[in-house]
C-alpha cells in the first residue's frame, strides 16, 4: 500500500513541476504556453549533451537546465508571448505553433543536419541519461523499499516549490509579480516595470520545465515528442486545480498522480490515462473554476 | 394604475453585501423613469436583477403582471424587456446594418433561422435616421467613434422595439451636444415606450422625465418629481449635495 | 472587381480544374489529390466551428476518426478476407486471430465487444453510423460545455482531452477495434451497384461531388440568418442573449453540423485510403486542421478549404525525404506563429484585403477594422 501511495507521489511531483511552471505564467500573466512540454524535453536534452560531452555530474545538470530553459522562457517572452498579451487563444496556437519549430530543431540536430552533419545525443532517435550509482541503490525504511531516484524526484519538487513560494511572497520580485497579476495597469502606474516583471516570470517558470526535463530523464528515454504529452497533462492539472492557485496545483497534480498509479495497477496505463481525462472533463464542467480558484481572469 | 414592472421586496445579495435591499419600486406602461443615486447605491444591480444577469436572492419582479424573477436573460429579453449597457456592447465585426438585423430579434429560434435570409426592414431605415447613421451603415461597427457608438447601441435597442427600455448612463462620455441630442431621442420614445435610465447628469435627467427615484446603499431613498428630490433634505445630504440640482 | 463576383469566378475556376485534373493525373496521384480534398471538408467544418462559431475545436479529429471507423467497420465486414475463416457470417480478420481458443465462431461473442460489429454488415448501416454517431457526440458534449457557458479556453482543452480520451479507449479496445494497427484490407465502397475502387476517376468525382457539396452547404449556412446571429455570438455572447436569443441552442447546432462534415470527411478518407487508424485521433493531426483554418483564413469557408488541400499537398510532397520534411515542418511552425501574430484573417483575409482596394480606393477603411480581443476578425460576412 505503502508503494502505491508512494509511486503515485512521484508522479504526482512530475507533474507538480511541469504544472507549476504553466500555473504561473497562466494564472499570473494570462499566457497559455503550449511550448511549455518542450522546454522540459529541452532540459532533458541538456543533460544528455552535458553529461556526454561535457561530464557535468548528474545533480549539476539540474541548475544548467534550468539556466538554459530559462533563457529560451525569456527569449520567447521577449519575442513573442509579449505581442499577445489579453488574447489568450492566440498564445495557446502561437506557442504551440512554436512547440513544433522546438521539436523540428531538436529533430535536424539545430540545423547541422540539413549540412550532413550528425550530432550524437541529438537527431530524432532516442537518448538515454545514465543515473549516477548513489541514485539507484533502494532504501530500506521501516521494512519498505523505497526507490531512491523516486525518493530524489519528490525531495527536488518540495524544494522547488519552497523555492517558488518563498520568491512569490517573501520576495519584492514577488510581491510585483502578485501586483501585476492582479492588475497590471495599476501596477504600471505605481511604478512596477511589469515587462520585466512578466519577463523575468516566464523566464522562471520554464527554469522549472527545464529542472523537470532533467529528473525525467532519469525515468525514461530522451526524445525529441516526449514533451506534447506533458504541457496538456500539466495544463489539465492547473485548470483543475484553478487557474491562479498555486496550492490548487499542487492539490490538484497530487489527486489526479494519485488516480493515475491507482488506475494503472488495477487495469493498465492506458486505461489511467483515460480515466485522469475523463474525470478531468468532468471537474471542468461542474467547476469551471477549478477546485481552489483564486479569482477570475 | 398600469404598471409594466413591479418589483417587491427585491434583494440582491453577493456573499453577505446586499446590494440591492428591500427595494419596491412600481412603473407605469409609457413613463420615462430615472434612478440616481451615488456608485455603489444599487441601481446597475437593479438593472441587472431586472434583465437577469443577476440573481434576486429575495423579492419578486413583475413584468405584465408575469413574474419574471430569475428567468434566464434571453427569455427576459424575449418577454420584451431590452437592455442598453453602460459599456457599450456592441458586434464590432458586423457592419452597422448588421448589428441591427441580428437585433429584429421576432423569431429568435436557430432552426428557424437556419432557412432565413438577414432581413433589412423598415424599421432598420427608421433607426439608422434617427440616430444619424445612415451614412455608415455599412461600416463595421467597430470603427465608429465612442458618441457613435452610443447611438448606434441606442438604435439596436430600438430596433429590437421592447415594452420596456433599460438605458444604463446612456450618456456616459458624451459631449454636452451629444447629450442633447441623445434626450431628444428619448424623449421621442416617450409613450410609446416604457424607459428606464440610470443616470448621473442631472441636467440631463431635467430634461427628460418627471419622476425619479433615489436610491442610496441598495434602498429606495426617496421618489418623486424632480422639483421634490431637488429639495428633499435626505437627498441633498446623500447624493447631491448642499448646491442642489447642477452636475452630479 | 466586388469580392462576391470575385468569389463566383474563382469557384468556377476551381471546379474547372477540379474537373480536368483526372486527364491530367495518373491513378496514384488522382488518389492522394482526392484524399487531401477529404482534408479540405474539414477545412469547411473548422471555419464553420471557429471562424463562425468561435468555438476553437482542438480535437476535431475525434469526430473525421469516428465518421472513418464507422465505415471501415462496415467495409472490413465486406472484405473477401472476413469470410476466409469458413464461417458462415463475416468475421474481421483479426477478431480471428486474437481470439481464445475455442472461442465460438459467431460475431456475436467470438471476443469481448464484438457483438458491436452486428448490425454493421449492412453497408448503409455504417455510412449512417458515420453521420448519426458523429452528431450524437457533439450533441451530448456541446450540450454540455455550451448549457454551462464554459469559456473558449476551456472549451477547446475539453474538446482536446476528448480526442485524446478516445484515441486512448480506442487503442485499449484491441479486440473490438485492433488497437493500434486499425482497420485494414477493407472492402471497395460500393453504393447502389456502383462500387468506388479508390484508384478510379469516379471515386475522385464522389469525393469532388462531396467537397462542393459542403462547401455550398456551408455557405448557404453562414450566409443565412442563422449564420449571422451566430457571428454576433463570437463577437459578444452575452449581448446577443440580451437581444433574447438562446445563445447555447446555436453554439450546439453549428458545432453539430461541423462534427457531422468532420465525420463525412473521415467516411470519405476510407473510401480513398482505405484505412481507418487511432492516429487520426492523434493531437498533432487535430491542431493540423487548425493551422490550415489559420493559414488559410478561419472566417473564410473557401479560404480553410483551400488552406486545408494546399498545405496538405505541400506537406505530402515535401515527405519525399526526411530532411526536406523536417525543413517544411520548421517552414510551416514559423508561417503559422506569423498568421496568429499578423494574420488573423488568414490569406484569404489578406485576398479579400487586396480586391477591396482594387473594387474602390475610398473604401479601403472598412478592411482596416480595428483587432477584436479574440483576434476573431471577419471580412464583411456573406461577401
Amino acid at each position: 500500500m505503502a508503494e502505491i501511495i508512494f509511486i503515485g507521489l512521484s508522479l504526482a511531483s512530475i507533474l507538480l513541476l511541469v504544472a507549476l511552471g504553466l500555473a504561473i505564467t497562466y494564472g499570473a500573466m494570462g499566457v497559455i504556453n503550449m511550448a511549455h512540454g518542450e522546454l522540459v524535453m529541452l532540459g532533458a536534452y541538456t543533460a544528455v549533451l552535458a553529461i556526454r560531452y561535457l561530464d557535468v555530474p548528474f545533480v549539476l545538470c539540474m541548475p544548467l537546465a534550468f539556466l538554459v530553459s530559462g533563457t529560451i522562457g525569456y527569449a520567447t517572452e521577449r519575442l513573442l508571448v509579449r505581442h499577445l498579451y489579453g488574447r489568450l487563444i492566440d498564445t495557446l496556437l502561437a506557442t504551440w505553433g512554436l512547440s513544433y519549430i522546438l521539436i523540428q530543431l531538436v529533430r535536424v540536430d539545430f540545423g547541422l543536419a540539413f549540412l550532413g552533419i550528425n550530432v550524437p545525443g541529438l537527431g530524432p532517435g532516442l537518448q538515454n541519461v545514465p543515473i549516477p550509482a548513489y541514485l539507484t541503490r533502494p532504501i530500506l525504511i521501516g521494512g519498505f523499499h523505497f526507490q531512491t531516484y523516486r525518493s530524489f524526484i519528490i525531495l527536488v519538487a518540495l524544494l522547488l516549490l519552497l523555492l517558488t513560494w518563498w520568491l512569490i511572497f517573501r520576495t519584492s520580485y514577488g510581491m510585483q509579480l502578485r501586483a501585476v497579476s492582479a492588475n497590471r495597469n495599476t501596477a504600471a502606474c505605481c511604478g512596477v516595470n511589469d515587462r520585466r516583471v512578466n519577463a523575468w516570470t516566464f523566464a522562471y517558470g520554464s527554469g522549472l520545465a527545464g529542472v523537470a526535463g532533467v529528473l525525467l530523464s532519469g525515468l525514461q528515454t530522451v526524445d525529441p515528442d516526449m514533451g506534447t504529452h506533458l504541457v496538456i497533462d500539466g495544463f489539465l492539472v492547473v485548470v483543475v486545480g484553478g487557474v491562479g492557485s498555486i496550492l490548487g496545483a499542487i492539490a490538484s497534480s497530487a489527486v489526479l498522480g494519485e488516480i493515475n498509479g491507482l488506475v494503472a495497477l488495477w487495469w493498465n496505463d492506458t486505461v489511467a490515462r483515460a480515466a485522469v481525462f475523463a474525470l478531468v472533463i468532468a471537474i471542468i464542467i461542474v467547476r469551471p473554476r477549478g477546485l481552489f480558484a483564486l479569482r477570475g481572469r | 394604475m398600469d404598471n409594466v414592472l413591479s418589483i417587491r421586496s427585491l434583494t440582491v445579495e453577493f456573499s453577505g453585501f446586499k446590494a440591492v435591499d428591500s427595494l419596491n419600486l412600481d412603473i407605469a406602461r409609457g413613463e420615462i423613469r430615472v434612478v440616481i443615486g451615488a456608485n455603489g447605491a444599487g441601481k446597475t444591480t437593479l438593472m441587472d436583477a431586472i434583465s437577469g444577469k443577476a440573481s434576486a436572492s429575495q423579492g419578486q419582479i413583475l413584468f405584465n403582471s408575469a413574474d419574471i424573477t430569475n428567468w434566464p436573460e434571453h427569455r427576459i429579453a424575449r418577454a420584451g424587456i431590452g437592455r442598453k449597457f453602460q459599456i457599450p456592447s456592441i458586434f464590432k465585426n458586423l457592419s452597422v446594418r448588421q448589428n441591427y438585423q441580428v437585433a429584429l430579434s421576432q423569431e429568435p429560434r436557430v432552426l428557424h433561422n437556419v432557412f432565413r435570409r438577414p432581413r433589412d426592414t423598415a424599421r432598420i431605415e427608421d433607426v439608422l435616421n434617427l440616430v444619424g447613421l445612415t451614412g455608415s451603415a455599412d461600416e463595421p461597427a467597430g470603427n465608429l467613434s465612442h458618441g457613435q457608438t452610443q447611438w448606434m447601441e441606442l438604435g439596436m435597442v430600438l430596433v429590437q422595439d421592447p415594452a420596456l427600455i433599460l438605458l444604463d448612463e446612456p450618456t456616459a462620455g458624451m459631449t454636452v451636444a451629444e447629450t442633447s441630442r441623445t434626450a431628444d431621442i428619448i424623449n421621442r420614445l416617450h409613450g410609446r415606450h416604457t424607459i428606464l435610465v440610470v443616470e448621473h447628469d442631472m441636467a440631463f435627467v431635467r430634461s427628460i422625465c418627471r419622476t425619479i427615484t433615489v436610491m442610496h446603499m441598495g434602498r429606495k431613498l426617496a421618489e418623486g418629481p424632480v422639483e421634490e428630490i431637488e429639495n428633499h433634505p435626505a437627498v441633498r445630504e446623500a447624493y447631491l449635495g448642499s448646491g442642489g440640482i447642477g452636475h452630479a | 472587381m466586388k469580392p462576391r463576383v470575385a468569389m463566383g469566378v474563382g469557384s468556377v475556376l476551381l471546379i474547372a480544374l477540379a474537373l480536368v485534373l483526372p486527364a491530367m493525373l495518373g491513378a496514384l496521384w488522382l488518389n492522394r489529390v482526392a484524399q487531401f480534398m477529404t482534408y479540405g471538408i474539414l477545412g469547411v467544418a473548422m471555419a464553420i466551428a471557429w471562424g463562425y462559431a468561435g468555438i476553437l475545436n482542438l480535437g476535431q479529429g475525434l469526430y473525421f476518426g469516428i465518421g472513418a471507423y464507422m465505415l471501415a467497420m462496415s467495409l472490413k465486414l465486406a472484405a473477401p478476407g472476413s469470410l476466409e475463416g469458413g464461417t458462415p457470417m463475416p468475421i474481421p480478420d483479426f477478431m480471428l486471430w486474437n481470439a481464445a481458443p475455442g472461442a465460438p465462431q459467431d460475431l456475436c461473442c467470438i471476443t469481448s465487444g464484438s457483438f458491436l460489429w452486428i448490425p454493421f454488415q449492412r453497408e448503409w448501416f455504417g455510412v449512417l453510423m458515420g453521420v448519426v454517431v458523429p452528431a450524437v457526440v457533439a450533441l451530448g458534449i456541446g450540450y454540455t460545455m455550451f448549457r454551462a457557458r464554459v469559456s473558449g479556453v476551456y472549451v477547446a482543452i475539453i474538446t482536446l482531452a476528448l480526442a485524446l480520451l478516445a484515441r486512448l479507449v480506442l487503442i485499449d479496445a484491441q479486440p473490438v477495434t485492433n488497437g493500434f494497427n486499425g482497420l485494414t484490407s477493407l472492402s471497395f465502397f460500393s453504393i447502389g451497384g456502383i462500387t468506388f475502387d479508390p484508384y478510379q476517376p469516379r471515386t475522385y468525382y464522389l469525393v469532388v461531388g462531396v467537397l462542393a457539396l459542403s462547401l455550398v452547404l456551408a455557405q448557404w449556412l453562414v450566409s443565412s440568418r442563422a449564420g449571422l446571429i451566430l457571428q454576433a455570438i463570437r463577437d459578444d455572447e452575452n449581448r446577443t442573449r440580451y437581444l433574447g436569443y438562446n445563445v447555447a441552442s446555436y453554439q450546439v447546432f453549428f458545432f453539430v453540423v461541423s462534427a457531422v462534415l468532420a465525420g463525412t470527411a473521415g467516411m470519405l478518407y476510407v473510401v480513398t485510403a482505405q484505412f481507418a487508424s487511432p492516429t487520426f485521433l492523434d493531437v498533432a493531426f487535430s491542431l493540423s486542421m487548425v493551422v490550415w483554418a489559420a493559414v488559410g483564413g478561419r472566417n473564410s469557408v473557401v479560404g480553410a478549404c483551400l488552406g486545408a488541400i494546399g498545405l496538405s499537398v505541400l506537406s505530402s510532397a515535401a515527405s519525399e525525404t526526411p530532411a526536406l520534411l523536417n525543413a517544411w515542418q520548421l517552414v510551416l511552425g514559423a508561417i503559422f506563429i506569423g498568421a496568429v501574430l499578423f494574420l488573423p484573417r488568414g490569406l484569404a483575409g489578406v485576398f479579400n484585403d487586396l480586391l477591396r482596394r482594387h473594387a474602390a480606393p475610398d473604401t479601403s477603411r472598412a478592411a482596416s477594422a480595428p483587432l477584436a480581443a479574440s483576434g476573431a476578425r471577419a471580412t464583411i460576412p456573406g461577401q
